[in-house]
Order: structure tokens, then C-alpha cells, then sequence
């Protein structure tokens, strides 16, 4: 079972919940995680790990470079540029590395033939490890600039997927990224079901209205955890807005210094404070993963 | 005159900043804050303001016609994105979710007509009217799709359009191309991060973003009692970048913020945290007025 743990917003605990979840769960089921942001993964930080076994450069990503020696300063290139990514600098046209798309529309339309060449460029690495915990993480780091494409979940995906084969694994656990975008798609695409974390805040709640489209776009079922489920009594609209949707709530997390401190002890907050309200609550909500979800 | 308010990672306390700042500069400059965080678009939320003047980003789509297409396969050899496959015979279809309506299809077919420019609606851009004596642009993805370069640059132009003295924006989280989009033309990047480990290691990609990109930055911590400030500034100073702001973890601007009214705005104590940045800001842009 391939099982997604998103949130619209980023800081909601998504990731904590994730490490606390997978560390409760990992005696009991054999399972690989993959953490799918790739613009800033942390999954490895709050499991402690320290080494990779294994990296895979991925290429693929490309970027226009001008050559202004034959370039004859006609500005078409800028004109048709669909994502504005080509400045004068200094009389020169350039191409910002750190913004194109690699769409290659300015090579189409140059005059110049040869002028403008789509290069390869390395758009982050894959890695593997085994956590301390035992089980395997997939995670991957863009490389700064880069356009924060799919293809990279898609690639973690995979991996794991051959590790599940090999490695005789039942469950694919996905972190997903914040936000909607493409690596949250690729996240969800092809899922089992999604569980969301999100917190009482009108940020979070409009946040997380918008991954729960992406999953009903996916035709998938949504769980729902609340985190820091007191930090805010007078709000109830989350909850109601998941009655109304017939989500089920999976559980409530107190909000409780015990998470931000485990966060900098590297370790899951199950672990490091296995007396916290925080912890009580979390494996309350593990219970009722193992009963309704993994059976 | 631009400038951006960036964090490595979500969760922050960037919009937070970008709101408090944007009020505090408000007496200084004419402004407009532009929200191009168009996955999670919050500073509205922050602001307690509706989302008003809603303008749709649509983007090129190509639709074929097939009684012109001659089946050269030009379309779908040029198409970088691969979202356009053909038949055996030759006939493209275009695979809508990963077209990024770059229209490079569109240019190569040699048949005039074969392919006409069909439009899909990729999200919204919006221009509200604050009380705080600013207007806010915010850019908003449509769920299910999956480019946010699109919004965020359509949006990032709607604010340039109104012409203000200073434009502040407010990024999405990490440090990927649309986030090199919002920050681009800043003449200053104000990283608001997390002395905790994750906060560390992202608000140095940050950095590193800023570094590569020529931007002078400068640091806000927030939730500065919880967790290893010295390693904060350790890693500020590898960059260049100035601590300017600790802000400790407050109940008071939790409570701020789930009411919808800006803590700078209050006589809390932390309010005068956000004012001291907005006159550093002001310092480094050299006066104001
Ligand atoms: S490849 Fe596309 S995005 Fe990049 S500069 Fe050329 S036209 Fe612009
Ligand atoms: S279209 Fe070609 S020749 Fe014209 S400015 Fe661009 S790179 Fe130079
Ligand atoms: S518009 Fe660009 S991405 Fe879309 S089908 Fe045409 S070439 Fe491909
Ligand atoms: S390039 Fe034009 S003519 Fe050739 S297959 Fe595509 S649509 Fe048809």
C-alpha cells in the first residue's frame, strides 16, 4: 500500500508526524519511506540520519545559454520568452539560469541558427539510506534554482519501488511537499489513500481545502490528523469543514514543547519524550492507523 | 524598488514577517505587498482580508486540427515537456497536466492552422485593498495543476503594473526557480528561519540562493529561543548576512495571528520587534520618504 502524508502549508508538523508515525509503526510492518520534498527535505534530519548509502545524480533538468558572440542583439529571444527569463546585461542578452524553464522556445525563434543551446544541467540528487530505525528512506535535494519538477518524486518513487521488490517491503510511506504544486501531485499520484496534517489556523484549513481537491482529483480516500488541535480553542471550522467532507479525524495532537525540542534532538517526538501529551496522542493515532488503514 | 521576504523553510513565520514589515513600512513608503506564494497563499488570511478583483491566468494549450495536421511530429519531437505523443500514423495528442503552454509546439508546426491556440485556466491573480493603507497582489494556483511559474510571474507583474515606490514580495518556501522568480530585482532578501536543525539547514539554501543570485540578505529568527541561536548567526556570517532580528517564540503573536490582526498593530511588546526591523530595512534602502 502506497500511503501519502500532506498538508497544503508547510510548519503545520507534517513531518514530525510523519517521523513519530513511522517510528511506531516500524516493528510492526515493513515499510519504505520517501520523503518527497525535494526542495527542502528534513525527514532525514528529525530520523537522525547521518550518511547516505547511495546517490544518484539526476540530470535532466535544462537551461538556454546564449552565445554572444554570434548572437546579433535582435531581442526576439526576450520577446517570446514565455516565463521572462532573458535580461540585457551590459548590452548582452542572458539567460537567468536560476529562473528558465528550459523550454527551449528562445532556440526556436532565434535567427541565429547555433546561437542558443539547451544544456543539461544537474537539477538535484537522489539518495538512499537505512535509518537507524531499520527501515529505508528514499529522500532527494534539488539543487538551488532549479525548476521543482515532479520528475524527481517520480524518480524517488521508483526507487522505492524496486527497494519494496527486493527488499520484500509491504508499504510505501510518502512525505509529501508543501503546497499543490507538482511534487505534491506526483506525491499523491498513483496513492493508496492520503492522510493530512493540518493545524486550527485559517492558513492551514484554506491550505489544506486545497491538497484535499488534489486527493479528490485523485479519486483517493483522506484521513485527517490535527496538530496543535489546542492552540487555538475558538476555531472549529477544521473540524467541521472535515465532518462536512466525511473525512475521518484520525486523532488530535496536543500542542506541546516536547515536538520543537525533539526537533532539535534529531530524534521523533515519540521517542525522545515518550511521556509528552504530544506522544499519548500520537500513538493513540497509530493504533488507529494500524486498525483502519494498514489492517 | 523591490524587496522579498524569503525563508528556506515553511512554517516559519515568513508571512508573519511579511505582513508585520509591510505595515511598519507603510509610513515610510508607498507600497504594495505582492503574495507569491501561490501554492499556499496566507498574507490575506494574516491581513483578515477577502481576496478581491480576480483576474484568470490562462495559458496556451495547443488544440490540433487534425483536418490540417499533416502528422509531421514536429509538435511532439520540439515539446521539452514531452506532453504531446503521437499514434503510429503520426496523429499528436497533447497530455494537458504536463503541457506548460510554452507554445515552442506551436512554432515549429510548418501547417498553418494545425494548431490553434486553445487556453487552459492555470489560476488567478488578485489585487485587494488592505486597511492598512496598502494593496496586496496575491497569485493562487488553481488545485491540480501543477506550474506555479506562470502565477507567480503574472502576479509579480500585476504589482509591478500599479507603479508603487517599493514593491515588497512575500515567496513560497525552498529554493527552487519560482522562488528565484519572486526574488528576482530585490535589492535587499530578508530570510526569516528557525534556530532548530531544519530551520538551520534550510535558511542556508536560502542564503545560498541569495549568494548566487548577488542579493544582499539579511536574517530575522524567529521562534529565536528554541534551539541553537549561535549556530544561526555562525552560518548568517559564512554568507555575509546580517542577523538583524531575534524574535522569541509569543503566545502573543500566535494569538495575533489566529485573530487576524497584525501584532505590529498592538501595543504588545513584540510589536517594537517588527518596527526595528522595518527601520533597519529602511536604513539599508537608504531613508524612505
Ligand atoms: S528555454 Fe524557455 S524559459 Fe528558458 S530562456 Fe528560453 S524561452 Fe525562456
Ligand atoms: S534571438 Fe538570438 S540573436 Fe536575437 S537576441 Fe536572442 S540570442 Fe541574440
Ligand atoms: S505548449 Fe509547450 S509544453 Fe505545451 S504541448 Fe506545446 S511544446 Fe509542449
Ligand atoms: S507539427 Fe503541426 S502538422 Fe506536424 S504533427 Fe504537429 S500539428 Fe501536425
Amino acid at each position: 500500500m502506497q500511503l501519502v502524508i500532506a498538508s497544503g502549508k508547510g510548519g503545520v508538523g507534517k513531518s514530525t508526524v510523519t517521523a513519530s508515525l513511522l517510528y511506531l509503526l516500524k516493528d510492526e510492518y515493513r515499510f519504505v519511506a520517501v520523503d518527497a520534498d525535494a526542495d527542502a527535505p528534513n525527514l532525514d534530519l528529525l530520523l537522525g540520519v547521518e550518511r547516505w548509502e547511495e546517490e544518484r545524480e539526476l540530470v535532466g533538468a535544462k537551461v538556454a545559454r546564449i552565445n554572444t558572440e554570434s548572437c546579433i542583439r535582435c531581442g526576439i529571444c526576450q520577446e517570446r520568452c514565455p516565463y521572462d527569463c532573458i535580461k540585457v546585461i551590459d548590452g548582452d542578452y542572458v539567460v537567468s539560469e536560476l529562473t528558465c524553464e528550459g523550454c527551449n522556445v528562445c532556440g526556436l525563434v532565434c535567427p541565429v541558427p547555433g546561437t542558443i543551446s539547451l544544456d543539461e544541467v544537474r537539477s538535484g540528487v537522489v539518495r538512499k539510506t537505512t535509518t537507524r530505525y531499520g527501515f529505508p528512506l528514499i529522500s532527494a535535494q534539488l539543487d538551488v534554482g532549479r525548476p521543482n519538477s515532479g520528475k524527481l518524486v517520480t524518480e524517488e518513487k521508483e526507487w522505492a519501488k524496486k527497494l519494496m521488490g527486493e527488499l520484500g517491503l509491504k508499504h510505501m510511506v510518502v512525505d509529501s511537499a508543501a503546497g499543490i504544486g507538482c511534487q505534491v501531485i506526483a506525491s499523491i499520484g498513483g496513492a493508496d489513500l492520503t492522510i493530512l496534517v493540518a493545524e486550527p489556523t485559517p492558513a492551514s484549513l484554506s491550505d489544506v481545502q486545497r491538497a484535499y481537491k488534489v486527493v479528490q482529483h485523485f479519486r483517493q480516500p483522506a484521513y485527517l490528523i490535527i496538530n496543535k488541535a489546542d492552540f487555538n480553542p475558538g476555531f472549529t471550522a477544521l473540524r467541521e469543514w472535515a465532518e462536512a467532507e466525511g473525512i475521518p479525524i484520525l486523532g488530535e495532537i496536543p500542542y506541546d514543547r516536547a515536538i520543537p525540542r525533539s526537533m532539535s534532538m534529531l530524534k521523533p517526538f515519540v521517542e525522545a519524550f515518550p511521556d509528552s501529551k504530544a506522544a499519548d496522542a500520537m500513538r493513540e493515532i497509530a493504533e488507529r492507523v494500524r486498525e483502519e488503514i494498514l489492517k | 524598488m523591490q524587496i522579498a521576504v524569503s525563508g528556506g523553510k515553511g512554517g516559519t513565520g515568513k508571512s508573519t514577517v511579511a505582513i508585520n514589515l509591510a505595515i511598519a513600512l507603510r509610513e515610510r513608503y508607498d507600497l504594495v505587498l505582492a503574495d507569491l506564494d501561490v501554492e499556499a497563499p496566507n498574507d490575506h488570511l494574516l491581513l483578515g482580508v477577502e481576496l478581491a478583483n480576480e483576474e484568470p491566468v490562462e495559458l496556451f494549450m495547443p488544440r490540433f486540427d487534425y483536418g490540417k495536421c499533416t502528422r509531421c511530429r514536429k509538435c511532439a519531437e520540439v515539446c521539452e515537456e514531452h506532453a504531446i505523443i503521437t499514434m503510429r500514423d503520426g496523429t499528436p495528442f497533447l497530455m494537458p497536466n504536463l503541457c506548460s503552454g510554452c507554445a515552442a509546439c506551436e512554432i515549429v508546426c510548418p501547417v498553418p492552422g494545425a494548431i490553434l491556440p486553445g487556453k487552459k485556466l492555470m489560476g488567478h491573480t488578485y489585487l485587494t485593498e488592505t486597511p492598512y493603507g496598502f494593496p496586496l497582489v496575491t497569485g493562487r494556483l488553481l488545485e491540480g495543476e501543477e506550474r506555479a511559474m506562470p502565477i507567480v510571474s503574472r502576479a509579480k507583474k500585476r504589482a509591478q503594473g500599479l507603479g508603487k515606490e517599493l514593491l515588497m514580495v512575500d515567496t513560497a518556501a525552498g529554493t527552487s526557480n519560482t522562488v528565484s522568480k519572486a526574488l528576482e530585482d530585490s535589492r535587499l532578501i530578508i530570510a526569516v528561519t528557525e534556530p532548530t536543525p531544519l530551520g538551520i539547514h534550510d535558511g542556508e539554501l536560502i542564503l545560498r540562493l541569495a549568494k548566487l543570485m548577488e542579493i544582499p540578505a539579511v536574517v530575522v529568527v524567529n521562534r529565536s529561543d528554541l534551539g541553537d541561536v549561535a549556530k544561526v548567526h555562525e552560518i548568517a556570517g559564512e554568507y555575509g548576512a546580517e542577523v538583524i532580528a531575534e524574535i522569541p517564540y509569543s503566545e502573543n503573536i500566535i494569538r495575533s495571528y489566529v485573530k487576524g490582526r497584525p501584532i505590529v498593530l498592538t501595543d504588545y511588546p513584540e510589536a517594537g520587534l517588527f518596527r526595528e526591523i522595518a527601520s533597519r530595512v529602511v536604513e539599508f534602502l537608504g531613508g524612505g520618504e
